[in-house]
């Protein structure tokens, strides 16, 4: 457009072709209506129609983002209204000498590679599954995409009485091995038995709908390549460590990706998960806190709004940081050498 | 100039855009009606069954210009949905029940709530039980944010079958007269436990609470100072050595196992409120006529109980108070009392026949409506600080951990203290 060029010549502005082809046999400032109806059609609309999507942004995301940075910096209590102004730094520097952070931190890690690391596994190996030759394709395909579309609450609330010590269905299953016969697991009693929980619950629910993403990258694929590596002798699982893999890797860190911001965000799971959810602290001694869960309970039950919003650009920071390490780690994992 | 023209358009355009929807999201919808035809919509939130539907009816009966909104929702939801608007100075109710649990909290934002004591509600403080009327009192005693609807009171529910099995008497007096003191309520547990190899209370933490209830200095002070070596050591103690004895089945309330619990008999006994007889029945109807109700060792008791109180944000003042005020009249509260047990917190009506003579047959014939009253005006009360609440989950986590056996007994205290000291001051 002649229009948004830097430095026009004063010549050029009228002869070039431009946009219209009518844009000679009218000057300046004596268009129609029309014409003008023409002009922002063509050239504003697109704006206008992109703009509710970057409204929204700004409303619901960009502003909460610096409001909540502007919070971190203050003193904000809900039960202490005569505190205010400025902290400075002050929560940020309470973040590194409290143990709740950092459980929280450890819990949301240990939950995350118990949950991030068997999910993507194992949707890999049902997308494999899935991408060949079935019985009733489209059921399966579907199929694995039901925890996906159960309301996250209502799953954690039935895997919650799943768990639950004596007359949980998890115990009984086990019981029918012989495991917990004298005692029956306690599942909040510790780290261990508590993070296993959860990551079930994360498993279920996002290992079909990663399945579904793999098999979409996987699909396009073409077959000769594994025609070609049959031939050669490979079987159906170095066929996928070394064709498949390779090949959908974009899809894979994009899921690597956001499994990790949504592991680091895990919030709803681990609350419910709690039999005393209220307190949201995450068990008796915060065996399963997660950060989200932490700030959650900062700035609800302990009333201090500024150091959970101090708590909530730190998780942000960790996020960004682990998302990265993670994007490095799985394009050296899954064959990005060549690239 | 065109150029000018166009960003213009853009600009109004895209801020249009923007106004419409930032009116679409704090839009105040039921409001908006309410000037076209005189009519007042007043919303009510609470949580449960407060037993207001009859009561509105009759209500919009002889208030034909109100309407009243009935908003029931989960228990700690209505709670932190209160505090989050009042912070954001709209879209609370006009009138919003707060439970006792609660109530600290809301008592230091008392600017935050219409002071009823400017409506005139000064003249129903010698209708309450003192330590009901002083619970919503700000501290400097000058605003006072809410009225007492129903109080817990709390007994002893018991299971008569299972005491028969384990050789223990099942008359509600005798029952009674077997624990005046919790020392000897443990001993009992202690017997029962011993003869059948059963749990006999369904939480360590159910034990702690009643106890620390009774002691004359909670958590803290007046001065809001954290007190742990007095009334929390003593019911730390019981409840410890209770936990050692093996008598506590470590269910947390209101979860699957301990709701199984009510039929399976996972526990005998369990500290009881007034309006916690109706979740037993509800949760194990089968076990009607199986359960009894005795009176709590050490004497008082109460767990639980409500306020209505009228946010300052309210548009509806006048009209809100003028409900309110019928609802803890006397008729009112019996009605409620009648259709789902909450018993009133105004001790003249303890003496009224519909409460005085109730019997509950599901709890074989169990005079409730004089267990409980008892029980309420037995309490002598106690300051409860800001930081009570997050206080009382600190040490009940202790508990926890010990009955999960993932911390020691002996060093439970000690573990207690330190976890108490830290939510005094997060």
């Amino acid at each position: 457009m002649s229009t948004t060029r830097a430095a026009p010549t004063p010549s050029g502005r009228h002869t070039t072709n431009g946009r219209n082809g009518h844009g000679d046999d009218m000057a300046r400032g004596r268009s129609s209506w029309p014409d003008r109806l023409y002009r922002f059609d063509t050239r504003y609309m697109p704006y206008v129609l992109i703009a509710p999507f970057f409204l929204i942004f700004l409303v619901f995301g960009l502003f909460p983002l610096v409001f909540n940075g502007v919070i971190a910096l203050r003193n904000y209590r809900l039960d202490d209204p005569t505190l205010t102004g400025w902290a400075g730094l002050a929560n940020f520097r309470q973040l590194f000498g409290d143990e709740d952070f950092w459980n929280a931190l450890y819990n949301t890690f240990g939950i995350f590679l118990l949950s991030s690391v068997p999910q993507l596994l194992l949707a890999l190996i049902v997308a494999s599954l899935l991408n060949r030759r079935l019985r009733a394709q489209t059921w399966w395909r579907v199929g694995v995409l039901l925890p996906y579309v159960t309301p996250i609450v209502a799953s954690t609330m039935v895997f919650s009485v799943f768990f639950s010590r004596d007359f949980g269905m998890a115990n009984w299953v086990l019981g029918l091995f012989g495991i917990g016969d004298r005692e029956p697991i306690n599942w909040r009693a510790d780290k261990m038995h508590a993070w296993i929980a959860i990551a079930t619950m994360v498993n279920w629910k996002w290992i079909g709908y990663n399945a579904l993403l793999y098999l979409a990258a996987m699909q396009s694929i073409p077959r000769d390549v594994y025609e070609a590596a049959a031939v050669d002798g490979a079987g159906p699982w170095r066929q996928l460590w070394r064709i498949t893999v390779p090949m959908i890797q974009p899809v894979i860190v994009f899921t690597v990706i956001l499994s990790t911001i949504g592991g680091f965000q895990l919030f709803i799971e681990p609350m419910l998960f709690d039999l005393n959810a209220q307190a949201a602290t995450g068990g008796p001694n915060g065996e399963w806190q997660t950060i989200a869960q932490l700030i959650y309970k900062v700035g609800w039950k302990d009333l201090n709004l500024g150091y959970a919003a101090a708590m909530s650009w730190a998780l942000f920071l960790i996020i960004l940081v682990v998302a990265g390490i993670n994007t490095l780690l799985t394009n050296r994992l899954s064959g990005g050498r060549s690239r | 100039m065109r150029e000018s023209w166009a960003r213009w358009a853009r600009a109004v355009t895209v801020g249009a855009v923007g106004l419409a929807l930032v009116a679409a999201c704090s839009g105040k919808s039921g409001q908006a009606s309410d000037a076209a035809d005189g009519q007042v919509s007043l919303k009510i939130n609470f949580w449960g069954d407060f037993g207001l539907q009859d009561l509105k009816v009759k209500y919009e009966a002889a208030n034909p210009n109100i309407k009243i909104q009935l908003n029931s929702g989960e228990y700690n939801a209505q709670h932190e949905d209160l505090q989050k608007k009042l912070v954001a100075g709209s879209g609370a109710p006009d009138i919003a029940a707060i439970d006792e649990g609660f109530m600290v909290q809301f008592r230091s934002q008392s600017d935050k709530f219409v002071n009823l004591l400017d409506k005139g509600a000064g003249a129903y403080e010698s209708k309450y039980l003192a330590w009901k009327w002083r619970q919503s009192l700000s501290a400097d005693g000058k605003t006072q944010i809410g009225l007492g609807t129903d109080t817990g009171g709390l007994a002893m529910c018991y299971r008569t079958d299972l005491f028969k099995a384990a050789g223990l008497p099942t008359e509600r007096d005798q029952v009674s007269a077997l624990w005046p003191t919790w020392d000897r309520f443990i001993e009992v547990g202690q017997q029962y436990t011993g003869r059948t190899n059963k749990k006999f209370i369904d939480a360590g933490s159910n034990l702690f609470n009643p106890i620390l209830g009774q002691q004359p200095v909670g958590f803290y002070d007046e001065q809001d100072r954290l007190q742990m070596e007095q009334g929390p050591k003593v019911a730390f103690d019981y409840t410890i050595r209770a936990i050692q004895a093996g008598l506590s089945a470590n269910l947390a309330s209101f979860q699957a196992d301990w709701d199984k619990g009510f039929t399976s008999g996972s526990f005998a006994v369990l500290a009881c409120p007034a309006w916690m007889l109706g979740h037993i029945k509800d949760t194990a109807p089968g076990t009607e006529g199986k359960w009894d109700i005795a009176a709590v060792p050490g004497g008082g008791g109460n767990w639980g109980g409500s306020f209505l109180t009228i946010p300052e944000q309210s548009k509806h003042v006048a009209e809100a108070y003028k409900l309110l005020e019928w609802l803890v009249q006397p008729e009112q509260q019996i009605e409620i009392f009648k259709r789902v047990g909450n018993l009133p917190s105004q001790p003249a009506l303890y003496s009224d026949p519909a409460i005085a003579d109730f019997k509950n047959p599901f709890f074989t014939d169990a005079p409730v409506g004089q267990i409980f009253p008892k029980m309420a005006q037995g309490l002598t009360p106690q300051y409860l600080g800001k930081k009570n609440g997050p206080t009382r989950v600190a040490v009940e986590n202790v508990l926890i951990r010990v009955q999960n056996k993932t911390l020691k007994p002996e060093t439970a205290w000690t573990e207690a203290v330190k976890e108490a000291e830290k939510a005094s001051t997060s």
